[in-house]
Order: structure tokens, then C-alpha cells, then sequence
């Protein structure tokens, strides 16, 4: 009895690691890769190949080089995550959704195939054995005590892959990891390379597969394929599905029903006689039920994933933007500190992308108050009665050959048969807001997407700032300081606002893996106490302080806007290009967002704004850009295109305004 | 020369069975958005049926039909019991994906109950080979082909020119527009997935009689395949996809003759990456696809 006790534990702390594994692929990364269990089965082999020794005929296999466990064990974790860089360098360049799990079960099999019918490599199916208490001799332990000690050895490495998990799940790579998997256009205009870092996640992942699977070849002592059936890997995906995908604890509690309980508590029962499937069949049904119950009716899990919630949000925040800092910080992490990091704050300062906090908290003053207190006279009339006067006064005046902040030269791009823009060419001032208006179809949001990247136009230049940036993909052009919105507002939907903002500064410094181990502790964590400080403030300000700690998915679609907002003015790009910011907006979220570009502009970021709100674009900007059929029609201050011509065929027609 | 011609009428019967069971399983995703990981099981539990059908009444042309049948009704009940109620209540195709393959293990577990989990027999005489054309092929495979080919032809008439094929094309193009505009989403697609059934069981039945035997797991290592030939052509598109199917049939009927049969599926595989990574909205579609166009 005690034997069986010390087996399932050991089985738990192996499967433990495995499904921690897959958690950060399928649950941080959102990627449903199903040739998971292949590098469990690759660690397991090469932890096989790696300490047993030469092959005696028929036997065939590869290596045979009697290394020390621990070495082997090594051997195993780098030949999956090896593995799981090719995999992953193919299936993660273009491919989401079910085109990636469709290729990540071809890749599973490719391997599965090759381990079971190319001999030479780990003897076909006949697999691999003799792997036989490993440490044991070297440590004196006899057949009695060895199942104790490495379960001991089983349960170490499980706790250190726990406290890893632990720090990876709260720190900033954790955070910006997991809005790749809400959003990742939205990733990708806040400085995140995709790409790079769902590979890292991926490899990583794998990486624990082969650790997992180096264990369990030692507690096998063999490895063939029979011991790699598709339940092997549906009863991983299960246990992460029940426990809750992303939720360390939850995992580990998945782990400890769905293996250790229902997989192993069920070896007990005795044979139904003349039936000897019965009882191994109906474990399987079981199991696959409890896959379509969970994900019908419970697909969060058990436990799940938690937020960082911020209690001085809640508490609210003072009206000069002081935080109200509690010296709790939330149930998200417990261990989350934030300390005053010098450090930090002038790294800010020199980033381009960031702004200081001092400078966060002495610029956009005026309009925080403004912004706080409506100073509406009636929503008539914002909406429809334009200011005379362009509320510039806040800009030094600047000659009207001020230097550009974005010069677009003869941009072409076609669809098919429909030219989308056709020799686009205009300029954006710095320092000010420029329109961007035409008929629908006139190629703006084309354009925009060419600008940002998102897009490559087929011929033409796009400078920024005097740098070209034409054939940049996105994350590159935001990491200089272009970031862009899009049509309908785009953000992580299961995050929470405040992560939400606090994700708008892209951290090369601390979204990596390894800062997220070492290094001080604040840099392990998703925010500083500066940045915090900053989007408390910044949320604040847009009066979504209540809703700090909502998800962003739940939010009402202006509230959205608010949000989308707020990360720019968290991220304080040089220049901001809106994708009409007021679709579907009341007139008094419109003021709001008025203010706001306001703000823009007094913390240092350009903006062009594309908009059908003619009133909205007489108010907020000071050069209005026209296009037309992919070109260029008018560009000029508003009030010099209402008398054009061309502009009135093409856009405002004969109607007065 | 002669190895060759050989070799592709193989592959030809091959393509035959694996065009029906693409074409089902791309007709289910067309309707739905959910690629149906328990499609094999349909032309599994289609092979049963027909064997047990055949075992009682002797009669293979109402073993064929009982199996068409029964692939439709179980086609149907996934549909109404599972899918759309997972559709309707907004679980993402992608969870939905991941239920039908826990689906896919408890209908397999459940035939291992039933019929246990060890290979049946189907041997049904195959008659002499004869020489059709340049091709060798024995009555079975050539009815194999013929039905396959009949099937096809009825399938292009209900998609092109039926009231109900305009619906089902309007459904793949956009649910809610479709519902919007009197479109009974809900029917067709049940509708969809029933004649999808009649066509994976019958497929089911005819690759049961072309390799003689099957167990529980055999509609589930055939419908990787499927998948492969599904995405080569293009998920959803009906034709697309059985165009897939016939260049995969072939392409691993020459990898099993000229390199080695156990490496029919790694070649599979190998196939539909090469495909996903150059086209992947299916060979015939000219539309190149990246993570934000």
C-alpha cells in the first residue's frame, strides 16, 4: 500500500511538471498545441539513449553513452526545446487558431511514426529499457529505499518548477505573454514581436515536456510507444482544462484529479470478469467527458486564472494623482512589493517610448482637472456647434514649416483588381493633430495600416521623424513611437483595465524570461511602483478609476475607447494615429475624448486623426488632410477646405455644414 | 511504366474513399466553423454498422446503406447534442475543437465496450482484378470509384442548385447575415451534418471493405488524412477539398509503394505543412495569408 502511495505521488510530481509545462503554452501563450506530448516522449527517449548503454543486436538505437542521469536529464530538456524551436519557428509564423493545432498534430505524429517504425533510431516498438534506479548506486540506496528517495527527488524538482511557474505567472513577460493571447494585433502595436515571443514561450514550454518526460523514463525505467497513446496526452490537456488554464494552482489541482484520481485511483478496481475492457474504457469515457462537461460548462476550470487586483484603486485616488499606496498589493501575487526603483525611472526617462513620472504628473495637470470636473456647456452644441477658435494655445507658436512628424511619399497598394491607395503623399506637423478625412472607401484606413505596418504597401516611402519605416513590421514601428488604434477598439479582453494600461509600455529591459527570474525584484514584476503610480493616475483621469480592476472585455464599447485612450497616454508615443476614436461615442464620452487629444498634445505626441465627425475634426485639428480614391485630394486647414472644390464633390458635399 | 499505372489506380481508389470523407468533414466545418476531431468515428462506427448489418442480413447493399444511415443519424446527434448547443452558447470553434476530441475518445471507448478493442475481419470477396482502361482494379474498388463518383455528382447538384445548397453557402459565408436575412442557421446546419453522415459512414464503409479489416481506433488514424486532404483543398469548400483529396490519395499511394508504408502518415503530414506554410487557405486559392492580413 505504501509502495502504491509513493508511486502515484511520484507519478503526480512527474505529471505535475509536464502539465505546468503545457500551461505555459496552451494557457499563457493560448496556443492548443497538440504535439505537447512528443517532447515528453523526445525527453523521455533521449534520457533513455543518453544513460543506457551500446545497444545489444537486435536491439538498434542511437547513442548508448552511459552518462549520469543528471546529464541526461539535461540532454532531454535541450533535445525538446530543440525540437520545439523548429516546430515552432514553422507553426507559429502564420498559423493561429486550428490551423496551428492541426500542423502541431502532424508534427506529433511525424515524431510518433518515426520513433515507432524507423528502428535505428530508439529501436521501433520495441522502445527502450534498462534504465534502472539512476542516482541509486551512487548514493548507496537499495531496492527498498530508492522509491522514496526519488520520489523525494521527483518532488524537489516539482517545487522549484512551481516557484518558476510562479514567478513567470506575475511577472511583466508573464503579463505581456498572456495579452499576445487576447489580442495580438493590439500586442503588436504596443511593441510586442508575436513571433519572438510566443516562440519563447513555446520553446520554454517544451522544455518542460522534456523534463518531465527525463523523469519519467526513470520512473518507468523504460520508454516505447505504447507508453505514448493519445490518452497519455488528452489526460495532460484535461487535467491543465479542469484545474483552470493559467492558474498555477489550478494546474496542479487538475494534475491531482484527473491523474492522480481518476487516472490512477481507478487501477484498483477489480475486473468485471469476461469484460476486460470495461474498466480501462470507461476511465477513457470518463476522462473524455469531463473534457466536453469542462469545456461546456465550466471552461474557465476550476480555479481561474487569476488578476492582479489593486486595492488602492479601489480605495480611489487622491486628486493631485497621488496614490493612495497600500502596503497590499492584491491576491494576484503576494509577494508583490513594488519598491521605489531609481533605476527604473531614469531608464524611463532616456526610453523615447516612455515618459518620465515626473513628467507624467506635471504635463497633463490642466487637462486631468478638466478631464475630471465636465466642464460641459450642453452636448447640443459640442456636438454640433464647433469652437471657433482651434485649441492650440498650449503649443508654442511654430512656424507653419514646422518639422514633420510623419512624411507619407507616393504610397500604392492594391487588392486584387481594386487599387485600395493609389500614390498617397502627405505630411503630418509635429506637435499638432491633422485630420484625415475622405468618403468611405477613400483608402485612410489602408493607409493607416500601411503606416503602421500592419500592411506592406507595394511602392511609396513612409518617413518617420526622418527615419523610413516602410517594410518595418509593426512592433518595430511602435517601438519607435508610432502607435496606432484601430477602427472598433482593440485591447487584451481578459485582462484587466489597469494591466490593460500598464501593458502599454513596451519593457525590452523586463519582458524577458530570464529578468523575470533574476534581477531585482521589482523587475520581476509586472509593474514598478513608478508605472503603477502612473496608471493609477492614468486611469483616474479617464474616470475609470471603478473599473481598474473589471476585465477590459466586459467594459461597455465607449468605456473601451476610454481604455484604448488611456494606453496611449500611458505609452506616450511621438505620434498616435486614431482610427475614428468616435464611432459610436456619445457627445459627452467626445468631449472626454477631445480633452484627451488635448492631452496628446501637451505631454509630446502627435496625433492624426481619421474621423467622419467633421465637427470633431474642426475642433481638435489643425491641419485637415483629404483623400479621395487612394489619393490625396486637399490638405489645409479646415476652413480653407470648405470652399474646395474637389473636396465638396468628392466628400462634403453641397449641403452647408 | 506498368508499375507505375498500377500504383495510381491504387491511388485512385484510395482518393475515392478519402474525397467522401474529406468532403463530409469539410461540409461540417462549413456549416459550423468547428473542425469536428471526432469526424473518424463517424466512418468507424459507419465500418461496424455495416458489419454487423452484413452479418445479419448477408446483403451488402443494405449493409452499405445501413451504414450511410447510421453515419448520418450519429452525424446528426453530435450536431444537435453537442455542436450547436456549443455554437449557440458561444463557446469559440476552438473550444468547441477540443471537445469534440474528448467526444472522439468516449465514442472510441465506447465501441471498445461493445465490440472490444481487437481488429475485425471484414472480408468480403473482391473478385478477380480487371483490366479497366490503363488501370488494374477488382469489382469492389471499381464500385468503390463509381459510388464515389455518383455521390460526388449528387453532392455538386444539392450544393449548386438547391435552395437548400444556396442556404448552406450562405451559412459558410456569414451565420448571422444568413439568420438575419430568414435563414434557419439551425436547420441547415443539422441538415448539413446529416448528409455529411450519410456520406462519412458510407466513406467508413468503403474503406472498411478496401483494407478487410478495422478496430475502434481505425476512422481516427484515416481521418488524419482527411484533415490533410480537408485543408489541402481548403476548409469549407466542398470541391476544393475533394480535389485535395484526390492529389493526397495519390501522393501517398506513390510515398507507400515507391518508399515505404509506414511512412504514409509522416508523409501526410509532411505534405500539409509544406501546404499550410505556402498556401494556407488550401491550394486553390491564390490569397496569401499572414498573422494580421
Amino acid at each position: 500500500m505504501i509502495q502504491y502511495l509513493v508511486s502515484i505521488l511520484t507519478e503526480g510530481a512527474i505529471f505535475g511538471i509536464m502539465a505546468l509545462g503545457l500551461n505555459i503554452i496552451w494557457g499563457w501563450s493560448g496556443d492548443f498545441d497538440l504535439t505537447y506530448y512528443g517532447y515528453v516522449a523526445l525527453g523521455a527517449y533521449m534520457t533513455l539513449v543518453l544513460t543506457i548503454g551500446q545497444p545489444t543486436p537486435p536491439a538498434q538505437y542511437i547513442l548508448g553513452l552511459q552518462l549520469p542521469y543528471l546529464v541526461a536529464l539535461i540532454g532531454a530538456v535541450v533535445s525538446s526545446a530543440l525540437m520545439a524551436l523548429v516546430v515552432g519557428l514553422i507553426a507559429l509564423r502564420h498559423l493561429r487558431g486550428i490551423y496551428f493545432s492541426i500542423v502541431t498534430l502532424g508534427a506529433v505524429y511525424v515524431l510518433y511514426v518515426l520513433a515507432g517504425q524507423y528502428v535505428p533510431l530508439f529501436d521501433g516498438y520495441n522502445g527502450l529499457s534498462g534504465l534502472f534506479n539512476p542516482m541509486g548506486d551512487a548514493l548507496g540506496l537499495d531496492f527498498q529505499s530508492y522509491p522514496f528517495f526519488f520520489l523525494g527527488f521527483c518532488i524537489l524538482i516539482f517545487v522549484l518548477v512551481l516557484i518558476f511557474m510562479a514567478r513567470l505567472s506575475g511577472s511583466r513577460f508573464g503579463l505581456a505573454l498572456r495579452s499576445l493571447r487576447e489580442d495580438e494585433r493590439a500586442a503588436a502595436a504596443f511593441g510586442r514581436d508575436i513571433y519572438r515571443m510566443k516562440l519563447k514561450a513555446y520553446v520554454l514550454g517544451a522544455a518542460f515536456g522534456g523534463l518531465g518526460g527525463g523523469l519519467f523514463a526513470a520512473y518507468l525505467s523504460a520508454f516505447n510507444p505504447s507508453a505514448w497513446s493519445p490518452i497519455e496526452a488528452i489526460i495532460l490537456y484535461s487535467a491543465v482544462l479542469v484545474g483552470g488554464k493559467g492558474n498555477i494552482k489550478g494546474v496542479v489541482l487538475g494534475v491531482v484529479i484527473m491523474i492522480v484520481f481518476i487516472q490512477e485511483s481507478t487501477r484498483f478496481l477489480p475486473d468485471v470478469p469476461g469484460y476486460p475492457n470495461i474498466i480501462p474504457a470507461t476511465r477513457e469515457i470518463v476522462i473524455g467527458l469531463v473534457l466536453v462537461l469542462f469545456i461546456r460548462y465550466r471552461p474557465q476550470g476550476l480555479l481561474p486564472e487569476r488578476r492582479y487586483i489593486d486595492h488602492s484603486l479601489q480605495a480611489g485616488v487622491d486628486a493631485g494623482g497621488n496614490a493612495l499606496v497600500s502596503r497590499r498589493f492584491g491576491a494576484f501575487n503576494r509577494r508583490f512589493r513594488p519598491t521605489r526603483d531609481r533605476r527604473q525611472i531614469s531608464a524611463a526617462a532616456d526610453s523615447p517610448l516612455s515618459i518620465s513620472p515626473e513628467a507624467a504628473v506635471a504635463s497633463p495637470l490642466p487637462v486631468l482637472e478638466a478631464a475630471v470636473a465636465p466642464p460641459l456647456p450642453s452636448s447640443e452644441a459640442v456636438a454640433i456647434a464647433p469652437r471657433q477658435q482651434p485649441l492650440n494655445q498650449h503649443q508654442p507658436a511654430e512656424p507653419p514649416t514646422v518639422s514633420a512628424a510623419l512624411v507619407v511619399e507616393g504610397l500604392y497598394k492594391h487588392f486584387g483588381g481594386v487599387v485600395a491607395v493609389n500614390n498617397c503623399s502627405f505630411r503630418a506637423a509635429k506637435g499638432q493633430v491633422t485630420g484625415l478625412i475622405g468618403p468611405n472607401g477613400a483608402g485612410k484606413s489602408t493607409a493607416i495600416d500601411l503606416i503602421s505596418g500592419f500592411k506592406l504597401a507595394d511602392t511609396g516611402t513612409i518617413f518617420f521623424e526622418g527615419t523610413a519605416i516602410q517594410g518595418l513590421p509593426p512592433h518595430r514601428i511602435s517601438r519607435r513611437g508610432l502607435i496606432r488604434t484601430f477602427q472598433t477598439p482593440r485591447g487584451w479582453p481578459g485582462l484587466t483595465v489597469l494591466e490593460n494600461v500598464l501593458l502599454a509600455q513596451w519593457d525590452p529591459e523586463r519582458e524577458t524570461i530570464w529578468r523575470s527570474l533574476t534581477g531585482a525584484k521589482q523587475a520581476q514584476h509586472m509593474a514598478s511602483q513608478a508605472e503603477l503610480m502612473q496608471a493609477r493616475e492614468i486611469v483616474t483621469e479617464f474616470g475609470l478609476a471603478k473599473l481598474g480592476n473589471e476585465r477590459a472585455g466586459n467594459l461597455s464599447g465607449g468605456q473601451k475607447r476610454l481604455v484604448e485612450f488611456a494606453r496611449i497616454r500611458m505609452a506616450a508615443p511621438r505620434l498616435v494615429i486614431l482610427d475614428e476614436p468616435m464611432g459610436g461615442v456619445n457627445p459627452v464620452l467626445g468631449e472626454r475624448m477631445a480633452l484627451a487629444i488635448e492631452g496628446f498634445i501637451a505631454a509630446g505626441t502627435s496625433v492624426i486623426i481619421v474621423e467622419h465627425n467633421l465637427p470633431f475634426i474642426e475642433r481638435v485639428a489643425q491641419q485637415v488632410i483629404v483623400m479621395a480614391q487612394g489619393a490625396v485630394i486637399a490638405a489645409g486647414p479646415f476652413e480653407s477646405l470648405r470652399s474646395n472644390q474637389s473636396v465638396i464633390d468628392a466628400y462634403l458635399g453641397e449641403v452647408p455644414l | 511504366m506498368n508499375e507505375v499505372l498500377l500504383t495510381l489506380g491504387f491511388g485512385l481508389v484510395t482518393a475515392a474513399i478519402l474525397s467522401l470523407s474529406a468532403v463530409a468533414f469539410t461540409l461540417e466545418y462549413a456549416v459550423t466553423n468547428v473542425a469536428n476531431l471526432a469526424h473518424g468515428e463517424i466512418l468507424t462506427i459507419g465500418a461496424y454498422a455495416a458489419f454487423v448489418i452484413h452479418q445479419s442480413t448477408g446483403n451488402v447493399l443494405i449493409a452499405a446503406l445501413g451504414a450511410s444511415i447510421t453515419g448520418g443519424i450519429v452525424a446528426l446527434a453530435m450536431h444537435t447534442l453537442l455542436i450547436e448547443r456549443f455554437v449557440r452558447s458561444g463557446i469559440g470553434a476552438m473550444a468547441t475543437l477540443i471537445a469534440t476530441l474528448g467526444l472522439s475518445f468516449v465514442l472510441q471507448n465506447v465501441l471498445v465496450i461493445f465490440f472490444g478493442a481487437a481488429n475485425v475481419a471484414y472480408t468480403i470477396p473482391q473478385g478477380a482484378p480487371q483490366q479497366v482502361g490503363p488501370f488494374l482494379w477488382t469489382p469492389t474498388e471499381i464500385e468503390i470509384i463509381i459510388s464515389a463518383l455518383c455521390i460526388t455528382a449528387a453532392l455538386y447538384v444539392i450544393i449548386t442548385f438547391t435552395r437548400f445548397g444556396k442556404a448552406l453557402r450562405a451559412v459558410f459565408q456569414n451565420r448571422d447575415l444568413a439568420r438575419v436575412t430568414g435563414i434557419n442557421a439551425r436547420l441547415v446546419g443539422a441538415a448539413t451534418w446529416f448528409l455529411a453522415g450519410l456520406v462519412a459512414g458510407y466513406a467508413g464503409f468503403i474503406l472498411a471493405e478496401s483494407v478487410g479489416t478495422f478496430n475502434p481506433y481505425f476512422g481516427f488514424s484515416f481521418f488524419l488524412i482527411t484533415l490533410t486532404a480537408a485543408v489541402a483543398g481548403g476548409l469549407g469548400k466542398p470541391f476544393s477539398t475533394m480535389a485535395g483529396a484526390v492529389i493526397v490519395g495519390i501522393a501517398l499511394e506513390f510515398t507507400g509503394g515507391y518508399i515505404s508504408a509506414s511512412y504514409e502518415l509522416a508523409f501526410a503530414f509532411a505534405i500539409l505543412a509544406i501546404i499550410i506554410l505556402v498556401r494556407p487557405r488550401g491550394l486553390f486559392t491564390n490569397a496569401r495569408r499572414t498573422i494580421f492580413e
